[in-house]
């Protein structure tokens, strides 16, 4: 009963954010936000991939701007240079990745701890040195330009306005998906791989096959975020999947709440905006910066802003009501 | 008795030097409820973990149903029939009592992670299905009135209860259960033994690794004694009692 009830809260808040999400970008709300909030959607789909990882698998990767990239240099290359479809270019990008991400996975996830961490930030950086070495492929430094924007039929995504809608369309339909799936068969399944990987065999789960899986679809959500990012700002370079991009994804995880799979709005929402009103002024020290934030984050709000916050309303709630029934 | 479903053949189990279990052959026979007992260190978890394939033998067979087993990993066993619990428990921590014992009924569904996404039928078939199970087996063992509390929230008799239930929700054919007692006051372990003669009611072969003596008496019909890795006797539980080899083992060790 009591969940059915709750079960209807959730129904109407999620409302209530779908009917915010679509009067934002209009120029009489806020419209001045629109870009910056193309670029949470994009992030929370890198996000989200994590905490089913991270937060429900217990496995930690530190080079999700691998996939992220090589979503956004597929499609880059493929539509620039090979004429594809961006449509089909953005399907392929994402079952290559995938396909990559379980070819590295089954030798990745032999690995437990430190040493995961450790082969996952190799590999972020091996992607960012081959997006930067391999001239003929990705253009270097200077990178891709001129990539098409996507359309349906006659309707191009060519103004921040529709490119809004198209990524958010993208996002939340990234977080339905995620949100099914944790609460199923499956979602139990990674999470008890997370609590005991011993009892998660016992009872008939193949974790490292649940560790491939959950890591691929992770990919492949980091996939399709990169390359609504190249149909976005239509060039690619380097510079945006490097080291930094992976530790700002997990510093979104954690702000938004590991084990939550709404929260990484949140996570992408805080991070991103204090990226870019705050730490701009730090310059190379931006990655310090991040890390701070991420120490707190973990030491204070264990599971998150978003529950944090949460937390805080419902003590302030309680104390506001003791008050009013002793007055 | 219908011979046995579990049976193995000189296996051995060496960690570097120390030769955890040594060539030992045991036949389980099926419907029965059989014990394991020995001193600390004689090998009976490590057994445990050769039957459900934590550790590959060093050398020797085990046989379930008539398969061999070889190297087939834990969770292949675990469909095949197998389950078992922890001495050390391992619950899931980060579950309510009703998902530990809804994660034991995976191997007996199918749905994965595309009919979860998209929430097709089946998985929503499927699900209550696992659910209705699942609280079944919950009630089986007592601990219905707690399915929406935090597993790790109980105290220790109920979280072994509940490290039973996840495993009987595996549907198995053969239950192993390491310690199930261990830390239990005389009421709870009077109601661990009514609870084993359900299970045996229910036509599961129960092996248990149990000390205290009484409740071995209670309700196992067949004993099995290891010391240092070996194999030093077998019969029913008062043969055992009086076995020359079984009394020397214990010397030194409390015998309840
Ligand atoms: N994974 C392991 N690595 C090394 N030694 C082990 C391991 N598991 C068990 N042992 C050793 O094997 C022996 C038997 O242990 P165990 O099977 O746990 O005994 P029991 O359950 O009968 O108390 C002990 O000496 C123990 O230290
Ligand atoms: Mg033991």
């Amino acid at each position: 009963m009591l969940s059915r009830v709750r079960g209807k809260w959730s129904y109407l808040a999620i409302a209530a954010l779908l009917l915010f999400l679509i009067i934002i970008p209009f120029k009489w709300f806020l419209g001045q936000y629109t870009v910056i909030l193309i670029f949470i959607g994009i992030h929370t789909m890198v996000t989200v991939g994590l905490c089913l990882l991270m937060g429900y698998t217990g496995q930690i990767s530190l080079g999700q701007a691998a996939f992220y990239g090589l979503g956004a240099y597929f499609s880059a290359v493929l539509t620039k240079t090979h004429g594809f479809n961006p449509w089909l270019a953005m399907l392929v990008a994402a079952l290559a990745t995938g396909g990559f991400a379980y070819a590295i996975g089954f030798p990745i996830f032999r690995l437990r701890g430190n040493y995961l961490a450790l082969a996952t930030l190799g590999l972020g950086i091996i992607m960012a040195v081959l997006f930067r070495e391999l001239d003929q492929f990705t253009g270097g430094p200077t990178g891709i330009t001129g990539i098409p924007y996507l359309s349906i039929g006659g309707f191009t995504f060519d103004s921040p306005f529709r490119r809004y809608f198209l990524v958010w369309f993208f996002c939340l339909a990234v977080l339905l998906v995620s949100q099914n799936i944790v609460r199923s068969r499956t979602g139990r399944a990674l999470r008890a791989v997370h609590g005991s990987e011993s009892a998660a065999e016992s009872v008939g789960i193949n974790v490292a096959q649940f560790k491939v899986k959950v890591f691929v679809l992770s990919a492949v959500y980091a996939s399709l975020a990169g390359s609504l990012y190249a149909h976005h700002i239509t060039y690619v370079n380097p510079s945006p999947f490097g080291f930094l991009f992976s530790v700002m994804v997990v510093v979104m995880a954690v702000v938004g709440g590991l084990a939550s799979v709404w929260g990484a709005i949140f996570g992408a929402a805080t991070v991103r905006i204090l990226s870019d009103e705050i730490l701009l002024r730090f310059g190379e020290w931006d990655v310090i910066v991040y890390g701070l934030i991420l120490v707190l984050v973990m030491v204070f709000m264990p599971r998150g802003l978003f529950v944090a916050l949460k937390e805080a309303y419902e003590r302030w709630r309680l104390t506001h009501r003791q008050r009013g029934a002793e007055a | 008795m219908s011979g046995p479903i579990l049976e193995t053949r000189g296996v051995t189990k060496a960690f570097g030097g120390l030769v955890a279990v040594d060539n030992v052959d045991v036949g389980i026979e099926a419907g029965r409820v059989t014990a394991v007992i020995g001193p600390n260190g004689a090998g009976k978890t490590t057994l445990f973990n050769l039957i459900t394939g934590v550790y590959p033998v060093s050398s020797g067979e085990i046989r379930f149903d008539g398969v061999p087993l070889d190297n087939m990993p834990t969770h292949k066993r675990a469909a095949l029939g197998i389950a078992r619990t922890f001495q050390n428990v391992l619950l899931f921590g980060n579950m309510t009592v009703l998902e530990n014992v809804m994660s034991g009924q995976h191997p007996r569904s199918r749905y994965g992670f595309l009919e979860a996404a998209l929430r097709l039928p089946k998985s929503r078939r499927e699900e209550e299905t696992i659910t209705l199970n699942a609280i079944k087996y919950l009630n089986l063992v007592g601990l219905g009135l707690y399915a929406q509390r935090d597993a790790l929230s109980l105290p220790l008799g109920q979280q072994k209860l509940l490290a039973i239930a996840r495993a009987l929700a595996t549907e198995p054919k053969l239950l192993l259960l390491d310690e199930p007692g261990a830390g239990l006051n005389r009421l709870e372990k009077q109601e661990l033994g009514d609870l084993i003669r359900r299970i045996r009611e229910m036509g599961i072969t129960t092996v248990l690794v149990e000390h205290d003596m009484d409740l071995v008496m209670g309700i196992a019909e067949w004993v099995i004694v290891l010391d240092s890795g070996r194999k030093i006797a077998e019969g029913t539980a008062s043969q055992v009692q009086r076995d020359k080899r079984v009394i020397a083992a214990y010397l030194g060790e409390e015998v309840e």
